[in-house]
């Protein structure tokens, strides 16, 4: 029964992504007017029928904002999660197959990476890069590869003493073989539950950078943006707080129960 | 027992390290040089004048020797002066530790006393209303913007109900209030934020009570406790609980550095002047010296929490140095 319900909650997620993924393709489309447009005339209308979720300080639309904010956001989660799984892959794969004095070098620096707290180090490197949609992707991407380098150190470990790698060396296969050919393929898998919850940190980390000023800049609409906007019209204009962070909460849930769901189906014993 | 320390004492080092170095390496990534704002923009400072500057901040020895030179002084607590106002990095913090740690020590205890019986109820009933309850709370903790919920308190309780202000720490008439009144003042101030922190926070740890509880109740010991006939009561308290609470000394341990470096975010939200503000105010003004002191002091931290919870169940359950000593014969 328990079983039963988690996997119609994941399958809730992933229809709920599936949406926000169309309208985050559809956006030019669906949006009813330029999210940049200012209209100060207009300026904190509560939602209507002309403004179906209101305006913000500057007579903006802010639905219009929200659909653009959708594409932001899940390009962000989705790039800062390849970036991290690329990173977290390498340096997995490195210090796996080849052990020794790489190995713990490497697996060091993991553990320094963990020990510095996170939003230190992003907002640390943050205050040296120019904040912009490309460099907090990037950011976001080298700050959260340590889970996967560990995963994939692990799967690698137990990979390489198997036949078909112990064969492969035999036949001569080179160690870049080895590894693009047989260890890497095998070694993603536990790696796709860690990158669906990652998207979901992800975008809530880029929320809050953008939040605190640091992330995606301002005319370009985010979610955390326009909660950065409505706090100078809090309790005047609630339609700015509370729609945006709704739409953080669930995206951001979606990945998780998604997430959770792959973990559980991974686990069941004929997997 | 002195063994397993000494070995995980130096086991620190390498990582150790490797925090300076990227702590000083971040720093010296960065385009420009914090001398900028007083030299290179400033038209009436002449290169003679930017040079002494520099000289002064020791920006025109090699990197090498500014590195041995900053790691020199940080092992003896000086982390240099602010850029912003010249005044010690250390003064700053001691200014702000204060306040962070008030926050973070009672947002902490509160979840502790909260996380037992919560997480414990929901064990000894799986399935249960309860349990479930607590499941839909551990998955809206983990994706709800903390930022956002304590923006939501702000406009319910602050703006539109009036019971808590909404920023800061002081009224405007902190100054003239008598000294009970200035303590009941400030706890007015923080009830909000420790609530949203407490809120968010607790989630996680009744789920990790939770499932550390379900873990012990499955063993033999307590089929042999309730197979010989104690009360349910015994069992889950004294033979139950006792073991589940291993687990709890490992959060303790990896909750010691929020207590310093505090929520940068819970802090920026509330305008606290905390550590967490402190930190978000120097990115804000590329005030380097501060940036960093905060870094290594935070890593740091988190290393030797780490250490105090590995050495805490070392000392609680026999069975982890033991077992390592074992392995390594």
């Amino acid at each position: 029964m328990a079983n039963l319900l988690k996997n119609h909650l994941a399958r809730a997620g992933a229809f709920i992504l599936a949406i926000l993924a169309l309208i985050a393709t559809l956006a030019p489309w669906l949006a009813p007017y330029d999210p940049l447009a200012v209209n100060l005339p207009e300026a904190l209308f509560p939602p209507s029928s002309v403004h179906w979720l209101g305006t913000d300080p500057l007579g903006r639309d802010v639905l219009s904002r929200l659909i653009y904010g959708t594409r932001i956001s899940l390009v962000i989660g989705f790039i800062a999660v390849g970036v991290a799984v690329v990173i977290g892959s390498a340096i997995g794969v490195i210090a796996g197959f080849f052990g020794g004095w790489l190995d713990s070098l490497l697996m060091r620096l993991v553990d320094t990476m963990l020990s510095f707290p996170s939003i230190f180090l992003l907002l640390a490197i943050i205050a040296i890069v120019e904040p912009s949609i490309y460099t907090i992707m990037i950011v976001i991407g080298m700050t959260s590869w340590m889970g996967v380098a560990r995963l994939v150190r692990a799967e690698v470990l137990s990979l390489k003493e198997r036949e078909f790698v112990l064969a492969a060396k035999g036949l001569g296969a080179s160690s870049s073989r080895i590894i693009l050919k047989h260890l890497l393929p095998n070694a993603i898998g536990p790696v796709w539950v860690a990158a669906t919850l990652g998207v979901g940190s992800a975008i809530l980390t880029e929320s809050i950078l953008s939040y605190l000023g640091l992330g995606v800049q301002p005319p370009t609409p985010s979610w955390g943006n326009i909660l950065n906007e409505g706090r100078i019209a809090l309790g005047l204009a609630w339609w700015l707080t509370l729609i945006p962070g709704v739409c953080i909460l669930v995206t951001v849930l979606s990945f998780n129960l998604l997430g959770e769901g792959l973990r559980e189906w991974m686990h069941r014993p004929h997997n | 027992m002195v063994t397993y320390l000494i070995r995980r004492l130096i086991g620190l080092i390498p990582a150790l390290a490797w925090i300076t170095v990227i702590s000083f390496a971040i720093i010296h990534l960065a385009p420009g040089k914090p001398t900028d704002a007083a030299g290179a923009f400033n038209p009436k400072a002449s290169l003679e004048a930017r040079q002494r500057l520099e000289k002064l901040y020791g920006l025109d020895r090699p990197i090498p020797v500014q590195y041995l030179d900053w790691l020199g002084r940080t092992l003896r607590l000086d982390f240099g002066r602010s850029f912003l106002d010249d005044r010690p990095v250390i003064e700053k913090i001691q200014e702000r530790l204060p306040i962070t740690l008030l926050i973070n020590s009672v947002a902490l205890i509160l979840m502790l006393g909260l996380c037992i019986p919560l997480g414990v109820f929901a064990a000894v009933r799986p399935d249960s209303l309860w349990d479930r309850c607590t499941t839909v709370w551990v998955f809206l903790g983990y994706s709800i913007p903390s930022f956002w919920l304590a923006l939501l308190c702000m406009a319910y309780f602050g703006v539109h109900l009036h019971w808590l202000p909404i920023s800061g720490l002081y009224s405007l008439d902190h100054d003239w209030m008598g000294p009970i009144a200035r303590m009941m003042d400030i706890a007015h101030h923080i009830i909000l934020p420790i609530g949203v922190i407490v809120f968010v926070g607790l989630a996680g740890l009744s789920r990790y009570v939770r499932s550390s509880m379900v873990e012990v109740l499955q063993k033999d010991y307590i089929r042999t406790a309730r197979a010989k006939g104690l009360s349910e009561r015994r069992v889950l308290f004294h033979h139950g609980l006792r073991n589940a609470l291993l687990s709890i000394i490992t959060i303790l341990g990896l909750s010691l550095p929020d207590l310093i470096t505090g929520s940068v975010i819970m802090e920026t939200v509330f305008s606290i002047p905390g550590m967490g503000r402190l930190f978000y105010d120097a990115v804000m003004a590329r005030d380097y010296s501060v940036i960093m002191a905060l870094v290594t002091i935070g890593a740091i931290l988190t290393l030797f929490g780490n250490l105090l919870a590995d050495i805490a169940y070392a000392y609680t359950d026999p069975r982890i140095r033991v077992g390592t000593a074992l392995t390594e014969c």
